[in-house]
């Protein structure tokens, strides 16, 4: 909480001594004079990294924040960036900020003919349970197995993630946005849909160690896309890490187009 | 010490995304403002899509462009 002046002479302020306030445990902001010109802030993912966020229309501006935040927040700190915002990655590697890892956005067309799901079974000994029809139970039996699995391999850090507000612990938050694959008398592999009104979201592709490279993501996938066909809706988003080769050919292979992409920034 | 934004904000709806990570956004004045994400959904990973209604903070330097603060639920 204490103020550390300074002179802001970007576009459009002239000269005016600007003042960086730490505004509580998680903001901090820049003004003049009470006119805010800049505001910062750090959240804490489930994970337990600590991402930062710093919106101000001036360039100075931005780095004073940056500087304080840093200043005052243990390392490592982590920042999101659209690939196609050169000055805002600018501005985090002025900060010290480097590439930590690339995400790519893609449309999922959810049409059989373009995707070629329509003749797509799962193997013989595995049901899928179409989109809405899994059970509770099971359903969260597994996806603890699979963030298990995921935090004992690579990482849930490095899987794209929409972090909303949720109870702690909490990963299955409505059962009806699943589709999952059984066998051995277990859920063994699912897909979460956030069913937007506009374009649904392919939220998470997972199956279980033991039972991967049999074309169970892939049979999942075509009863999901092509139940959100049926309803009207024409292309999926999904997000996949560039380094997870699997998934994009997964992907790619349904015809799907990559629209743009995120930059992790990390500062260690 | 300022606890919140002195900007406009201003609701309106999305109509358009575009290729440079910016969008074009209708007020609720009819105006159209070209805005970008606010690095605080950014973070968050919360994607913006056309037809979504969000809240938008107009810059003071430039009325035509703004910031995308919170999208609503639809």
């Amino acid at each position: 909480m204490n103020p550390s002046p300074f002179s802001a002479s970007s576009t459009g302020t002239g000269s005016r001594p600007v003042t960086i306030t730490r505004a509580g445990e998680s903001q901090w902001l820049a003004h003049d004079d009470g006119f805010e010109l800049g505001r910062g802030d750090v959240s804490r993912r489930p994970d337990g990294r600590l991402f930062v966020s710093i919106d101000s229309w001036q360039v100075e501006v931005f780095d004073r924040l940056a500087a304080a935040m840093l200043a005052e927040l243990p390392r490592p700190l982590h920042a999101v960036v659209h690939e196609a915002d050169p000055d805002t990655k600018a501005a985090w590697e002025r900060a010290g900020f480097t590439v930590a890892r690339r995400e790519a956005e893609y449309a999922l067309p959810t049409d059989p003919r373009v995707t070629g799901l329509d003749a797509v079974l799962p193997p013989s000994d595995v049901r899928v349970v179409p989109l809405g029809r899994a059970q509770e139970g099971p359903l969260r039996t597994l996806d603890q197995a699979v963030r298990a699995e995921v935090e004992a391999g690579l990482g849930w850090a490095a899987m794209p993630a929409e972090v909303l507000p949720r109870p702690e612990g909490v990963t299955v938050v409505d059962p009806s946005r699943y589709a999952v694959a059984e066998a051995d008398g277990r859920y063994v592999g699912l897909v979460r849909v956030v069913p937007r009104r506009r374009q649904a979201r392919i939220g998470l592709v997972a199956v279980l160690a033991a039972y991967q490279r049999r074309g169970i993501a892939r049979a999942l996938l075509a009863d999901v896309l092509g139940a959100l066909h049926r309803s009207g809706v024409e292309v999926a988003g999904a997000e996949v890490d560039e380094s997870n080769s699997p998934a994009l050919r997964l992907f790619q292979s349904l015809g799907a187009q990559r629209r743009s992409g995120l930059l992790e920034l990390v500062r260690s | 010490m300022p606890k919140t934004s002195n900007g406009i904000e201003i609701e309106g709806i999305v109509t358009e995304c575009l290729r440079n990570a910016n969008f074009t956004v209708e007020l609720q004045n009819g105006h159209k403002v070209l805005a970008h994400i606010s690095g605080k959904i950014r973070k968050n990973y919360i994607k913006i899509l056309p037809q979504d209604r969000v809240l938008v903070e107009l810059s003071p330097y430039d009325l035509t462009r703004g910031r995308i603060l919170y999208r609503y639920r639809t």
